[in-house]
């Protein structure tokens, strides 16, 4: 009792004693800077007449994130539901390169907007070892369709981060 | 357990511990000024609350990089939120409440599918000794090391103050299931102060 009783003592010491403020290691304001100046040149676009054509290359980044997610969600249709009917390895193949043309277009269409962080490649790196695992462990069971669901999972998240940190959300509304 | 209880209405108030060094004037007119648009009053604001932000969302994400983008995330709502802010409670106190928040979803949204899916175990590894005295580093440490769940109820209400109540509500989860996670993280920090 009196060793708990201790014990309690001294966590709500080291509770109360606590340094509450933290600096981050990196300076975070030019990325809100970007981010809510940006967001006020899309609201000033967004209150712009009606018929007002959009920049071409908006135009070719929307259509180039349109068609990566009907294509992949297609892939993914026939992936999960005519899974049975087609050669594992085949199909693991086609969604991987399918999805590497979708990357490559939806990086080029973005390469000259600047990202609003600075991890998100090594975000992609940490996906495309998540694929070499997950693949691997496909070529040990190629019937797993959970794999491929994660497979498929790693693909569209990958597509969401490139998009994320080129086109945030905060800039569509 | 009764002394965990007790030791709740011990436990700071849940008005968050800012030091201000900007004026009462000065925060008004940065705040005014920040919601019709001001960029430069708002970085006022950001240099003001960074360090309070920041050690909020580095306590709950558990991680640096990921509380330096959660920090950011908290600034870009707040110029998105800042106008809904009144003077019925002080600056600080709302802007905690929002930072909270903004980093419990921005845990939410970056907390990896495939945990999800493989079901990855929470626990932390319990390995790790500390010998002697438990200094304010060892105890944070011990704090980061605590499962998800747990350590973002304790963080919430041991550190920064909240009620079960507004925890719950925070988290979308019962009081009770607060208290609990709760009583998980003083006994597992009790343990680990032990060893």
């Amino acid at each position: 009792m009196s060793k708990q009783h201790t014990t309690n003592q001294q966590i709500d010491q080291q509770i109360n004693s606590l340094a509450r403020d933290k600096s981050p290691d990196r300076d975070l304001w030019q990325g809100i800077e970007f981010a809510i100046v940006n967001q006020s040149a899309q609201q000033s676009i967004a209150k712009e007449p009606i018929g007002a054509k959009p920049k071409p290359h908006k135009v070719r980044q929307y259509l180039a994130i349109a068609a990566s997610i009907c294509i992949l969600g297609f892939i993914g249709v026939i992936a999960i539901y005519q899974y049975p009917s087609m050669r594992a390895q085949s199909l693991v193949a086609t969604l991987s390169a399918e999805h590497q043309k979708q990357k490559q277009a939806l990086l080029i269409s973005f390469k000259d907007a600047t990202a609003v962080t600075n991890n998100w490649q090594q975000q992609l790196d940490d996906l495309d070892e998540a694929e070499t695992a997950i693949k691997q462990a496909l070529k040990e069971a190629p019937n797993n369709q959970a794999l491929l669901k994660m497979l498929k999972q790693v693909y569209e998240q990958q597509l969401a981060i490139i998009e994320k940190v080129h086109a945030p959300a905060w800039q569509h509304i | 357990m009764t002394s965990t209880k007790t030791n709740i209405h011990k436990l700071p108030s849940t008005q968050p511990q800012q030091v201000e060094s900007l004026t009462d004037s000065e925060l008004n007119n940065a705040i005014e000024q920040a919601k019709k648009g001001n960029v430069d009053a708002f970085k006022v604001l950001y240099k003001q609350y960074l360090k309070m932000v920041y050690g909020l969302c580095f306590r709950l994400c558990a991680d640096k990089s990921q509380a330096e983008d959660a920090t950011q995330e908290v600034f870009i709502q707040l110029w998105q939120k800042i106008h809904n802010f009144d003077d019925r409670s002080k600056f600080s106190t709302w802007l905690h409440s929002v930072a909270s928040n903004v980093c419990i979803s921005y845990i939410r949204k970056q907390k990896s599918w495939w945990q999800n899916m493989f079901s990855m175990n929470d626990e932390t590894n319990h390995q790790q000794q500390y010998s002697g005295e438990i200094n304010a580093d060892a105890f944070e440490a011990m704090v980061l090391r605590l499962p998800e769940r747990t350590r973002i109820v304790f963080v919430l209400h041991a550190i920064e103050g909240y009620r079960h109540e507004q925890v719950a509500s925070m988290l979308s989860i019962a009081p009770n299931t607060s208290k609990v996670q709760f009583h998980r993280a003083r006994t597992l920090l009790e343990e680990w102060v032990n060893e």
